[in-house]
């Protein structure tokens, strides 16, 4: 039986780390009905993969602790540094996406952490409240690096009759969790590396957080432009001054990130910034604090 | 270096850290007392406090921290 309840999650989290069950509540206690209705379907849906995979919530509860004990680690050489730890695909690729241990462990701890934290919350519900905007019936869509599968979920839940649905992604492991939790025939999996991937120009592309995981983010933004429609749309979000095990491309502000997208022959439509732990601006830019930045954005 | 001298520094990183040149902590100072020293304050407080200190502390050393006493205790535990 599925036992989904948020409340449940919070608890078994404080019984591990009593600080940091304290600092989610307090993040999101007042996101409203539609943040609890929102993560009850997809965590249900979480959930109901674990169960298949003779798993329970505590299994994703540990793999986020995890996560958040490597995050730390991260964000102190962060502090010290300013930059990465890596700044290698190559070595990146050996140690996470092509090793099944890791990359699962890492995938599981941010199924969780797309509720937990409110940042992560603002770019979903960005995405949620203006797909319909760009996306219809008749249209195709592309995810590319599509990690756990919330977003290609949420396009699905919207448009359930849609003409296409792909996902294409390095590594296995992230695919079988995308496919597990999404459980959905009409989706496409693609195994490949991007820049082996030339199955169709499409209509709508997501692409969220792959950017900060390669060395030239020109590079997979002309790409990624390439298998878009002449009137497509593509969602993209990337982190700036966010250190995790895989970030490897430092973005420091989101002047950064515009002037790229420009560069690769892309227009903003609209776009969103959420800076982490609803710090404000100037303290953010003081102790580069992580910024959540997301954009919708058409040819130029 | 006395606890008196180390809380002295201490309050210097916080001013600091907090852009606020009057705070004034005391070794019954808590995180809860400061609306700024949430988690990312804490480890920026770390790595500020180990630079100034020439001490190394451990990410669960770090985070068993609840107030100024315990980083008191972990710089003289260093120190000696």
């Amino acid at each position: 039986m599925i036992t989904f309840n948020l409340e449940v999650i919070l608890n078994k989290i404080q019984d591990r780390n009593l600080h940091h069950a304290v600092k989610l509540r307090n993040n999101t206690h007042d996101l409203g009905d539609l943040y609890h209705h929102k993560a009850s379907l997809f965590l249900k849906k979480y959930e109901a993969y674990l169960q298949r995979e003779g798993e329970n919530i505590d299994f994703g509860i540990n793999r986020y602790l995890i996560m958040l004990e490597t995050m730390l680690q991260e964000r102190i050489q962060f502090i010290k540094t300013g930059q990465y730890s890596n700044t290698s695909f190559e070595e990146v690729e050996k140690s996470v996406y092509a090793n099944p241990e890791a990359m699962v462990s890492h995938m599981h701890g941010l199924v969780l952490a797309q509720f937990l934290w409110p940042d992560q919350y603002t770019r979903f519900l960005f995405f949620s409240t203006n797909f319909h905007k760009y996306f219809n019936d008749f249209c195709t869509y592309l995810e590319i690096g599509g990690g756990h599968g919330l977003y290609l979920n949420e396009a699905i839940e919207l448009f359930p009759q849609a003409r296409q649905f792909d996902l294409v992604d390095i590594s296995q492991s992230s695919i079988d969790l995308a496919k597990g939790i999404i459980d959905n025939d009409r989706v496409n999996y693609y195994h490949k590396n991007v820049y082996d991937f030339d199955e169709n120009e499409y209509n709508f592309i997501t692409m969220g957080e792959v950017l900060e995981h390669v060395e030239d983010p020109l590079g997979l933004l002309t790409k990624t432009v390439s298998l878009l429609s002449p009137n497509g749309v593509c969602y993209i979000t990337t982190p700036i001054n966010s250190p995790m095990l895989d970030h490897i491309y430092l973005f420091n502000d989101e002047e950064e990130i515009r002037t790229l997208f420009h560069s690769a022959g892309l227009q903003i439509i609209e776009e969103k910034i959420a800076i982490s732990d609803n710090k404000s601006t100037t303290y953010a830019k003081k102790n580069k604090t992580p910024v959540m930045y997301a954009a919708f954005l058409k040819k130029i | 270096m006395d606890r008196i001298e180390i809380l002295r520094q201490i309050n210097i990183i916080f001013a600091e850290l907090l852009d606020n040149q009057n705070i004034q902590i005391t070794e019954a100072t808590v995180a809860y007392d400061i609306e700024d020293w949430d988690s990312l304050m804490h480890l920026q407080l770390a790595v500020a406090i180990e630079k100034n200190f020439e001490v190394r502390f451990n990410l669960q050393e770090i985070q068993s921290w609840v107030g100024v006493k315990d980083i008191i205790d972990s710089v003289v535990q260093r120190l000696n």
